[in-house]
């Protein structure tokens, strides 16, 4: 029950380094880093995520955010205006009428932007994929980042896909623009 | 005041004179059959009359029945707080005869018949604001039509080069897959003559 | 002075937006920060579930009532078994009428925990839906543990529910229970007599009993008008009718009035989950219908008997096949009057399946309530109307 903090790989190293960092600023007053590491540390610390919830999503989108499976922790905080937003989860069914309407909120997001899509509905149609006013997954209207599979996926495992969108951030994540 | 929903039926059908077609009980459920011309004059009567008094129209539907001339059935299920009973009025139209529009009668019924005219193409004359309310802002078709496919015609996506979101033709890379449950051993639409245990079973069920 | 013609601002209240309640787009026409008309544009989450159902037998087409209203999955699901056990002529089992009432209970408190929560969220109270979501989790514990998914249970089927409550659950739920009620006592401390709270939702859309059955309202808004008509009283369905509960009944039909009736419904609801409880505790017998020719057997017993094995196969691929007939069964949901009107021609599929929502009504009645009323008292209607698109469009 909940999300378990990961085993970590090597604790004395990680002791070592942030003891290293305190001492380079109180001894120097500055610390040296790689530009681009430290500006997807800072992306990926602070990542705030555009509430798109259309459907039966949204309330298990809403749940991760509450105190349980708080996601607010992860500096991925709730922001309701696309202009100041990271990431857009696009949670729940994608209809014909609401395409225009997504594609334009993803156009007012500004660089670097993500797009997580949570629920099959979002990922391929799901449940409703041979109706007449469904977009087969929304990845035809927006390009997507990661998908969170499940008819709702629980609160975990989108949490899992905010963690997986951050790794993958710091993988691929670079400052050219 | 328990009369039976029979009684109550035959009462509706003898004070509205003629704009009741037939009165049917089945499952507890009264039935009442009209035409278009007679309908707004039978829900006001529903909702005025002292043993009625069914003042709360709760729904408003289309069904298809597309082997009748007289495709679509426009049903109004009605509900009785006092009387605590529940009737339903049935009218039969097809694509080209209007239905007069019960907004009038019943504030509720403008959404309700907005998506009857929506879904099945069902015309509300006299409907204070009748247009598309559910489907796409450009649809064509009414999709719960019987002859409408499921997977409908057009499908939607970003088409980068023209920065707009394109209708194309629908193409499904898995069709829907249906399957015929009225196989000819079970759901046989025509009896061979000479079968006479199928007549006997006809008989008794 | 001379005339000067003021043109009304017409605004789009877009589909994206955080007191939209979901997709709903509100075309409004405003004479300064008066609104004068408002006109919703709803389909924005039209997914043909009408359509969908005709193409899917009985069993099937259980997982779209889930769908519908999605924050109280369980009492959609419940007016389509009602529906279909109607037509097909069968009861289900004391022990599964139980079970259900039970669950139709904890989904109204689902529902109503998410509705005020979010209410006061919409009208700047940030602290309830904190406190009342994590009350839903362990609301959604049970949901888990009864059928395996936390939202869309798919639990109450036509001939009963799918399967028993685990051991153990009936002293979990007894332990929430208990904890509930300083819960509710909390959340109203801090709302209740809240100054700023009552000046949002006092005299905000205020609706009176002739317009409340002109329009269509059911459920919390006709009682908050006061009409005292619940379907759980007036035509109870499983056994409701041996259930002890009392309605409340609002007086003024405003905002706090539905807010007052939603909360004294989650007390009145409590109140039910512990005569069921009780009442499970004695009753035994199966959970669904022993009629194999629309009750799949077990699972133990599908792997032993080739009858069995008959009747699973054929009931899963098929379906059973229902009486050719039409009914129309309303549940009160937490919302209003939740029907389903079903049309049966004979074979596993149904022909129609008209599902009305209490949302299509009440939304329609938006334009009627908000006339007159500033921008920000919108969205307080919109929230106490409650609203979940997911039924609105299907």
């Amino acid at each position: 029950m909940g999300v378990t903090t990961p085993v970590k790989s090597n604790p004395a190293a990680e002791a070592a380094l942030s003891r290293a960092l305190n001492d380079e600023l109180t001894d120097k007053g500055f610390v040296v880093s790689q530009l681009d590491k430290l500006i997807t540390w800072a992306r990926t610390g602070s990542m705030w995520g555009l509430t798109f919830g259309l459907a039966c999503c949204g309330v298990e989108m809403i749940h991760c955010w509450m105190s349980r499976y708080d996601l607010d922790r992860f500096g991925f905080a709730p922001m309701p205006s696309p202009r100041s937003a990271d990431v857009m989860i696009v949670a729940g069914t994608l209809t014909n009428k609401m395409a225009p309407a997504l594609r334009k909120v993803y156009d007012q997001m500004a660089e670097p932007r993500y797009v997580i899509s949570m629920g099959s509905c979002a990922n391929g149609g799901g449940y409703y994929h041979y109706s007449y006013s469904v977009v087969r997954g929304c990845d035809r209207i927006v390009p997507i980042d990661v998908y969170v599979p499940g008819c709702p996926p629980t609160a975990e495992a989108l949490l899992y896909g905010v963690l997986q969108l951050q790794k993958k951030v710091r993988r691929t994540g670079s400052i050219i623009r | 005041m328990a009369e039976s929903l029979q009684e109550l039926g035959e009462h509706i059908a003898a004070a509205t004179a003629g704009a009741v077609g037939a009165v049917q009980v089945r499952l507890d459920e009264l039935m009442l059959e009209t035409t278009p011309e007679k309908v707004v004059d039978l829900l006001t009567f529903l909702r005025d009359d002292e043993r009625c008094l069914f003042k709360q129209l709760v729904d408003v539907c289309g069904v298809d029945w597309p082997d009748r001339e007289k495709r679509f059935d426009v049903v109004y299920n009605l509900l009785s707080l006092k009387h605590n009973r529940r009737i339903r009025v049935k009218v039969a139209t097809d694509e080209a005869t209007p239905v007069p529009s019960a907004a009038a009668v019943f504030s509720s019924a403008g959404w309700f018949e907005r998506e009857a005219y929506d879904l099945y193409g069902i015309w509300f004359a006299g409907h204070p604001d009748l247009r598309r309310i559910l489907t796409d802002y450009g649809f064509e078709g009414h999709p719960l039509r019987k002859d409408f496919p499921l997977t409908g015609f057009v499908e939607v996506r970003w088409d980068d080069v023209q920065r707009r979101v394109v209708y194309e033709p629908v193409k499904l890379t898995q069709e829907f897959r249906k399957f015929d449950f009225l196989s000819p051993w079970e759901g046989a639409p025509r009896i061979l003559p000479g079968d006479e245990k199928a007549e006997q079973k006809d008989k008794a069920s | 002075m001379s005339d000067v013609e003021i043109k009304t601002l017409t605004m789009n209240f877009g589909p994206q937006h955080p007191a939209a309640h979901g997709v709903l787009r509100l075309v409004v026409e405003m004479d300064g920060e008066i609104v004068e008309r408002c006109d919703p544009h709803i389909g924005l989450l039209h997914r043909g579930t009408e359509k969908l159902i005709e193409y899917k037998s009985y069993l099937q087409a259980v997982p779209y009532f889930d769908r519908l209203d999605y924050v109280s999955p369980m009492n959609q699901e419940h007016a389509y078994a009602l529906a279909v056990e109607k037509l097909l002529g069968i009861t289900v089992p004391e022990r599964g009428q139980y079970i259900r009432v039970l669950f139709s209970e904890v989904t109204r408190i689902l529902n109503h925990l998410l509705n005020v929560t979010t209410f006061a969220m919409d009208v700047g109270a940030l602290t309830p839906p904190l406190w009342g979501f994590e009350q839903r989790e362990l609301l959604m514990e049970f949901y888990e543990g009864v059928s395996g998914a936390r939202m869309h249970a798919a639990y109450f089927r036509p001939g009963g529910v799918h399967q028993d409550m685990p051991a153990g659950m009936l002293d979990a739920i007894e332990a929430w229970i208990k904890q509930f009620y300083p819960f509710l006592k909390d959340i109203e401390k801090l709302l209740n007599d809240n100054r700023i709270f009552r000046m949002r939702t006092v005299d905000i859309g205020v609706v009176d009993a002739q317009q409340a059955l002109d329009w269509g309202f059911s459920g919390p808004l006709i009682r908050a008008s006061g009409i005292p008509w619940d379907l759980r009283k007036a035509q109870p369905y499983d056994v409701y009718d041996r259930m002890d509960f009392d309605i409340p009944v609002g007086k003024t039909g405003d905002c706090f009035a539905r807010y007052l009736v939603r909360v004294e419904e989650m007390y009145q609801s409590v109140r039910i989950m512990e005569q069921c409880v009780a009442a499970l505790r004695t009753v035994t017998g199966p959970v669904r219908i022993d009629d194999r020719k629309i009750s799949p057997p077990r699972r133990g017993e599908m792997k032993g008997s080739m009858e069995a094995l008959i009747h699973h196969f054929k009931l899963y691929t098929e379906g059973y096949k229902v009486p050719a007939g039409e009914t129309y069964t309303a549940v009160e949901a937490p919302k209003g009057e939740f029907g389903v009107y079903l049309v049966s021609d004979g074979t596993n599929k149904p022909y129609r399946c008209k599902i009305r929502a209490p949302g299509f009504p009440h939304l329609q009645a938006l334009d009627m309530m908000t006339k007159g009323h500033q921008l920000a008292d919108m969205s307080a209607n919109i929230g106490s109307l409650d609203i979940v698109f997911g039924e609105i469009d299907r």
